[in-house]
């Protein structure tokens, strides 16, 4: 589902974002992507959704390699995806409601399907009561969720989650997970950015540790929580916080 | 197509109200700059009014010899009406010169005592097309009619017509020049306006962007929002001029002493107005257009 080959981005001449990534992503997977601040999960997410294009590398998304793909096909890209920040990037002075209409607009779903689509996932997320408030009246936990589901509109073939636990405590980051896996088990490819350790381990997924713009190492599932992942693999090299 | 077009004017109102304080800046902002480029558009107009109007009054005057036949005053009366230059053109015998004369001196006609025979020539007093009055063109009108048969004299005020030439020549290139320095200022303020309301909606353009919108799509709403408050700020602007112009110029007699002889003159004309309006269209649709483009990078 996502390919990356001999992948290299540099902000610049001197700072090296990513350097010589290969990654592998198979349809239905749930990965971890995981490493301290800086170590370029963010930009690995970004090369992605072509937000960023890479110095030099191929990356395939959907069996279609994005580094050549032609700017007015990017668009056509992003609505199989669904994004979810670490800030949520919620629209303040739109309801919950208008927040995930948006996305049904840009991908030319009804007024009849939007509001089916809507109230179907608010309810996935515990929030359909909540449906006519503004995002600030709403906890970060509930927000985040609102994220989510905004994420999910448009049925994305791939959901790439920057930090989407990073401004939560222990509790509402179990309850995004658990999300995050019902959303995998219905065959959507996952792919998640995270520096909290811990948080990836709890998920017993495959972890991919990045260190500086590198993959220094991997661990493979531990469990089978969801989905039909075959792929496996020895650890190469395992980060640790305390390594940083 | 017209859903799309309702859907458009629908959201960009709504999010022109959403803006609020803020779109009502941008329209503010947008009146003020067409209020200046109003107020010089009227008074360039008042000017090219009064222009014309000088230019209607002006004549030629063709002074005849007394000793004249009636034969030679057909023939000059024939080779004036083929003349190109006049547009229409009256005769004034000498005694018809006299009573003017007598008329002029109301009161003082005893000046006129003692003066025997009338010393008044007769005359033919000429119209000139508009075309035909630079002074270069009336000169030539002037040495040809000298040397007609039984003219005395042509006189036609050739410093007052080079001095108006000049003024309106001036008058002209002024209007261009400080038409173009307000339109080009008056553009980029409104442009600025809308790039800090374009700016305050960053997110939404990059929550579009990422979850799939074209660009089109994207700057579609931005451009009839745009294109709204343009043309709300120019229609605000004609209301406050057309009122400052019917009650308040006439209230400080501000109109009459500026412009005496068209003090009656009519506000801005109708395709002056539509304009304005589509002026204010265009560079709220261009601002906005511009503004987003920065949001836009892929």
């Amino acid at each position: 589902m996502i390919q990356m080959f001999h992948v290299f981005k540099m902000f610049g001449k001197d700072l090296e974002a990513l350097v010589d990534v290969d990654l592998h992503i198979h349809k239905g997977e749930m990965v971890f992507l995981a490493g301290p601040n800086g170590a370029g999960k963010s930009t690995l997410l970004r090369l992605i959704f072509c937000d960023e294009l890479p110095t030099s590398g191929q990356i395939l998304v959907n069996g279609r390699n994005i580094v050549r793909m032609k700017p007015r096909m990017v668009p056509h890209l992003r609505r199989t995806l669904g994004i979810v920040y670490q800030e949520f990037k919620l629209l303040r002075d739109r309801t919950i409601e208008e927040n995930l209409a948006l996305v049904a607009r840009v991908v030319g779903m009804t007024a009849l399907q939007t509001q089916h689509k809507v109230a179907q996932l608010l309810t996935l997320v515990g929030l359909s009561h909540k449906a006519q408030m503004l995002p600030y009246k709403l906890s970060s936990g509930e927000q985040q969720r609102v994220a989510m589901a905004r994420a999910l509109m448009n049925d994305p073939l791939i959901l790439l989650a920057d930090e989407p636990t990073g401004n939560l405590d222990a509790e509402l980051a179990a309850d995004v997970l658990r999300l995050l896996f019902e959303v995998n088990a219905q065959g959507t490819t996952v792919l998640v950015a995270t520096h909290n350790l811990k948080f990836a381990e709890e998920a017993g997924c495959r972890t991919v540790f990045l260190k500086q713009g590198r993959i220094v190492g991997e661990r493979q599932r531990v469990n089978q929580p969801v989905g039909p992942v075959q792929h496996s693999s020895p650890i190469r090299h395992a980060w640790h916080p305390a390594d940083d | 197509m017209i859903e799309k077009l309702k859907y458009l004017l629908t959201h960009a109102l709504i999010n022109l109200v959403r803006a609020g304080w803020g779109g009502l800046a941008s329209i503010a902002s947008i009146a003020v700059s067409f209020v200046i480029i109003g107020i010089f558009i009227l008074v360039i107009q008042h000017f090219n009014a009064l222009i014309a109007e000088w230019q209607e009054q002006f004549q030629v005057s063709v002074f005849l010899d007394d000793q004249i036949t009636p034969l030679q005053l057909d023939m000059l009366k024939g080779r004036i009406e083929k003349e190109a230059a006049v547009k229409t053109f009256t005769f004034t015998s000498k005694v018809e010169a006299l009573a003017n004369f007598r008329r002029e001196l109301k009161g003082q006609e005893s000046l006129l005592e003692g003066l025997g025979d009338n010393p008044l020539p007769a005359s033919f007093q000429l119209k000139i097309r508009e075309g035909y009055q630079s002074s270069e063109a009336l000169k030539t009108l002037s040495s040809f009619l000298s040397r007609l048969e039984g003219v005395e004299d042509i006189q036609y005020g050739q410093e007052w017509v080079e001095r108006m030439s000049r003024v309106a020549r001036l008058i002209r290139l002024l209007g261009t020049i400080i038409g173009s320095v307000l339109t080009l200022g008056s553009a980029m303020i409104v442009s600025n306006t809308i790039r800090l309301a374009v700016y305050a909606r960053a997110q939404e353009i990059e929550i579009m962007r990422l979850v799939g919108a074209t660009k089109a799509y994207i700057r579609a709403p931005f451009l009839v929002e745009g294109m709204l408050q343009g043309s709300l700020g120019a229609a605000l602007a004609l209301g406050v001029l057309f009122a400052a112009y019917r009650f308040v110029a006439p209230t400080f007699n501000l109109v009459s002493s500026l412009f005496p002889t068209v003090a009656g003159q009519g506000f801005l004309e109708s395709s002056m107005m539509a304009g304005l309006v589509g002026g204010g269209a265009a560079v709220g649709a261009l601002g906005s257009s511009l503004a987003v483009s920065r949001f836009l990078k892929m």
